[in-house]
């Protein structure tokens, strides 16, 4: 029985301070021990993929390990907001996307973090492009026709994409506003899905990034009618750009940003930012992001301060066009 | 005369009733649809019916059928082991693996009436020890291991 | 036929160099060791390793990954015959005969079985590979949403099979797992169901933490409740291998398993899943014997587990031929091919023929080696077997707890299979069995999207879900695995009002 006291009062201690207890701030000889990188989606999607790409190099630099974390959860936020609340010594730090740093104000009314004051940003690393595509015997020749097609059939044409607060679903949810379609919307659980029942003819089109597209589009088993950059992308180059196809407006990226909680030390930002640019600029790094089909930062591009008002121009961008295009489905 | 023939029965009937109403009520500001665009509602709703049902089906069972007593709920090893993982929980992160780790082990063996101290203290320090070489060393997996002394 | 001969001379020829095989064998042998420990599974390990795999070259990489995905189920058969704990979805089966088999000092025994008839099927799965990979693609696309909701109706008229006892119970159990998988964000509209305003609750349930929770908690729990019968197997060790009395029995729920796991792994979407569930049933229901499943019925171990591992393997076949992941561990592959440089797709096979065939010869090997692994490590298990309950069940406390952090490194993970655990003692003393609910809530998922998503394209339209022939064969099915189930139930209760 005394035993039984003594360990049940021991228990109480650890109670007390585990939750009490905060971990100290050291900020001198950044870094002395390995960093973790919260990736909030899943281990073996694009911002994964670019994350482990980007991190390894920067861990050279660095001389300390980056360890990729995935939290993943409610479209990417569960992870953001974690990294948010984290201990601002630099040793957590997270790749945002244009979801959880664009759309989410405006598709979370309950989000616990502001993408514009919550956060030290550190630096843009990539953006992957976003495809307009369709099933393969989709009766339209380009994007012109594509797009008066869906006028007419209105609800009756199925848009495809990957549930709320997903890639697909915010950038589709645009393209629909732009064009003035209020389409039938089929939410997957995933983006594997959607590639499923489209190559199996189920569903109609679905607005997504490159990377998860290139090779189908490549082997023929889905058509792409436009790509919302300014540029040809060099893996599809019979793809025109949406302004070549007349729908110059629509230019959107799955840009993906390394971001640190409020009030990491301005030094600490300072040399991840550096790290950074300077995996952007190794050539391996370089190959492997740009046969992915993604896009980098250049110059100015890819400064903190530059990140910061991005991200405001981006919260400001998304918040009309999810309120026009509605979160629920068109019925 | 009216006698409930199988308590157990009774029980388990009563519980599938409560879990339906509970999930009634949570689920109360959902919207359920229509046949043609189901809502979010809609399927716990109708699972929940479905489970509510059942439980009706078993508690009337229960006064028609002969059935199993109602069996007695121990209060030791529910407070213990749960308790262990709800610290090991709690403790993971600020405290880490040194800490969490003994505190779950000795805790949860402390569920056992044949436990002893000194073997469970010494058990603990072996297997704390282990896991770190397992789960930390050997597969990299990032579990805080002793962040008020290590800082990791 | 050259061509195919052609073929594995290839890939043989690639997956038999010196550093293939180590990669290989390593793979295989940290996969089974992830595989054992409980909550830790192969997602986790593949994504800290995908790092390790940085320097070496794209084949040798994805063999090693691949290696630990299948070296994980053999492992999770282990933890589920010895301390009944499904280290996967695909292992919970496993639990209800397997487990009892160890009770009755035959722990070897379902091991042996397991890892044996895991290698037959992995080999038969193999050459299906080889054969018939690509046409057997365009089988899979015909499943639309329609299709795979009545494959999922069919997977719950399993579970009502799967029951040991009650079937009203075993009903209402599935019907907890099902509204257990609807708990989370709603896919279309963004609202919360059953949350409760917890953030860790926000994207659903981790099946980990549920498993963990009603099995391996509640199992702890059970155990210290009736301390006479808690120690496995503590005086009969009894025979390490089968007999051949024993490989007589398990030879045709062999077969049975494989085709059965092998034609439902190749569904994209985890029909994985309901290949050893299909093949429990389909045994339970043509044996002689029935009454002996639930109790360590041998097939009831050979069946599943075979089912288990060409479902296993044949889930390769939509990423290597399409480039679509058919779960979480291969969109995790994908990732890792991406790294690499290989962007998988239709085109993989065709341009780099190497890594394609290489690939699946390297699974065939996977599939020696892990045989050459488990088997020696029977002997050990059994006797891990009598360390004395006192010890085991605080190291599967602290084992559980670590590996449910390390799935997704939420503290709340552990608060909430604390919780499950507490459940799962509740539904013991209700009587209510947690497998068919284990079931209900892998199937939820699924179901309930595909129903959505089917009555979306069809408008609201019910008759979607007959006018094709696919559905309707399988609801007919499903209908008809019912109406067997209950028949016995019936027949028995009106023999005892007879008999009043």
């Amino acid at each position: 029985m005394k035993q039984i006291l003594a360990v049940l009062a021991i228990a109480a201690a650890i109670l007390t301070v585990a939750t009490g207890a905060t971990t100290a701030a050291r900020a001198q000889d950044y870094p002395t021990r390995p960093i973790t990188m919260i990736v909030p989606f899943a281990a073996g999607g694009p911002t994964d993929v670019i994350a482990r790409i980007v991190s390894e190099n920067m861990s050279k630099t660095l001389g300390q390990q980056i360890v990729v974390e995935n939290v993943t959860g409610a479209g990417g936020t569960t992870g953001i907001t974690r990294g948010a609340q984290a201990a601002p010594d630099g040793y957590t730090i997270m790749m945002g996307h244009m979801g959880t740093h664009g759309a989410a104000p405006a598709l979370y009314p309950k989000l616990r973090y502001d993408p514009t004051k919550d956060f030290e940003p550190v630096g843009m690393a990539a953006g992957t492009p976003i495809l307009i595509v369709a099933r393969k015997d989709y009766p339209a020749k380009d994007l012109q026709e594509f797009i008066a097609s869906l006028k007419t059939q209105q609800d009756k044409a199925n848009e495809a994409n990957a549930g709320v607060g997903s890639v697909s679903f915010t950038t589709c949810t645009m393209f629909n506003v732009m064009i003035g379609v209020k389409p039938t919307r089929v939410p997957y659980t995933g983006t594997g899905p959607v590639i499923n029942d489209m190559i199996g003819g189920k569903v109609d089109y679905a607005c997504d990034q490159i990377v998860n597209l290139v090779t189908q589009i490549q082997g023929g088993n889905i058509r792409a009618y436009a790509i919302a950059t300014p540029e040809r992308s060099p893996a599809l180059p019979d793809v025109p750009t949406t302004k070549e196809a007349g729908l110059p407006d629509y230019q959107v990226s799955a840009w993906n940003a390394v971001f640190a909680p409020k009030d990491t030390p301005k030094p600490v930002v300072e040399k991840l930012n550096a790290a950074l640019v300077k995996a952007l600029d190794d050539p391996d790094t370089r190959k492997r992001l740009l046969d992915l089909g993604a896009v980098l930062p250049d110059g100015e591009e890819r400064t903190p301060a530059w990140l910061g008002n991005y991200v405001a121009e981006e919260v400001a961008r998304w918040a009309p066009v999810l309120k026009a295009g509605g979160a629920v489905q068109a019925d | 005369m009216i006698r409930i023939r199988a308590p157990k029965e009774t029980t388990a009937g009563l519980f599938l009733i409560a879990l339906a109403s509970f999930v009634f009520w949570q689920t109360d500001d959902l919207a359920v649809g229509t046949m043609r665009a189901l809502g979010p509602g809609m399927m716990p709703r109708a699972l929940a019916t479905a489970c509510g049902l059942c439980g009706l089906a078993l508690v009337i069972q229960s006064f028609l059928k002969d059935g199993a007593s109602l069996e007695r709920w121990s209060i030791r090893g529910p407070l213990f082991i749960l308790g262990a993982a709800i610290l090991f929980g709690l403790a993971i992160r600020p405290l880490g693996l040194f800490v969490a780790g003994p505190a779950a082990v000795i805790i949860g063996s402390l569920a056992a009436r044949d436990s002893r101290f000194i073997e469970s203290i010494l058990f603990a320090a072996v297997m704390t020890t282990f896991c770190w070489l397992l789960f930390k060393v050997l597969l990299s997996l990032p579990i805080p291991v002793a962040p008020w002394l290590l800082g990791y | 036929m050259d061509a195919f001969i052609g073929n594995l001379e290839l890939g043989f020829g690639t997956a038999l160099s010196l550093e293939n095989v180590a990669l290989c064998f390593a793979g295989c042998l940290i996969g089974t060791l992830v595989g054992i420990l409980p909550g830790v599974g192969p997602i986790a390990t593949i994504a800290i390793l995908l790092p390790l795999t940085f320097q070496l070259d794209p084949t040798g990489a994805l063999i090693m990954l691949a290696g630990i995905y299948y070296g994980a189920q053999y492992g999770g058969s282990t933890t589920a015959i010895l301390v009944n704990i499904p280290g996967e979805a695909t292992s919970v089966v496993t639990t209800l005969d397997g487990h009892q088999m160890a009770r009755n000092g035959r722990a070897g025994i379902a091991l042996g079985i397991a890892a044996i008839g895991s290698f037959f099927a992995g080999t038969v799965a193999t050459l299906v590979i080889a054969a018939l990979g690509v046409p057997l693609t365009r089988l899979a696309l015909i499943f639309g949403p329609a299709e795979y909701f009545s494959l999922m109706v069919l997977g719950l008229a399993f579970a009502v099979v799967l029951a040991r006892a009650s079937i009203l119970k075993a009903a209402a159990v599935i019907f907890i797992g099902l509204l257990l998988a609807t708990v989370g964000t709603d896919l279309q509209t963004g609202d919360e169901r059953l949350t409760l305003g917890m953030i860790d609750l926000m994207d659903g349930i981790d099946f980990a933490v549920l498993a963990m929770g009603l099995f391996g908690f509640a199992e702890i729990l059970r155990n210290l409740d009736s301390p006479e019968t808690r120690d496995v197997a503590q005086a009969k060790i009894g025979r390490l291998l089968p007999s051949k009395a024993d490989f007589k029995q398990s030879a045709l729920p062999v077969l049975r398993g494989t085709l059965l796991g092998g034609a439902l792994g190749i569904l994209p979407g985890n029909g994985a899943v309901l290949g050893p569930f299909a093949s429990y049933t389909l045994e339970k229901k043509i044996s002689k014997t029935p009454w002996r499943f639930g109790k360590g019925a041998i097939e009831g171990v050979a069946g599943p587990e075979s089912a288990n591992n060409a479902g296993a393997q044949t889930a390769f076949i939509p990423l290597l031929t399409l480039g679509i992941p058919p779960n979480a561990v291969m969109a995790l592959m994908v990732g890792a091919m991406t790294i690499h440089g290989i962007i998988p797709g239709p085109q993989v096979m065709t341009k780099t023929p190497g890594l394609f065939w290489g690939m699946i010869a390297s699974m065939w090997l996977g599939n020696l080696m892990l045989l050459i692994i488990n088997l020696p490590l029977i002997g050990l298990w059994v006797r891990l077997l009598k360390v004395p309950y006192r010890l085991m069940f605080p190291a599967i406390l602290l084992f559980c707890c670590i590996g449910i952090y390390s799935v997704n490194n939420h503290p709340g993970d552990v608060l909430l299979t604390a919780f499950f655990g507490f459940a799962g003692y509740a539904f013991y003393k209700f009587g209510f069995e947690p497998a068919p609910l284990l079931l209900g809530f892998v199937l939820g998922k699924l179901m309930e999207e595909k129903l959505r998503q089917a009555l979306i394209l069809s408008r609201g339209d019910f008759g979607t879900f007959v006018t094709s022939p696919v559905s309707a064969g399988l609801l007919l099915m499903a209908v008809l695995v019912i109406v067997v189930a209950i028949i016995p139930a019936v027949r028995k209760g009106r023999e005892e009002v007879f008999n009043e």
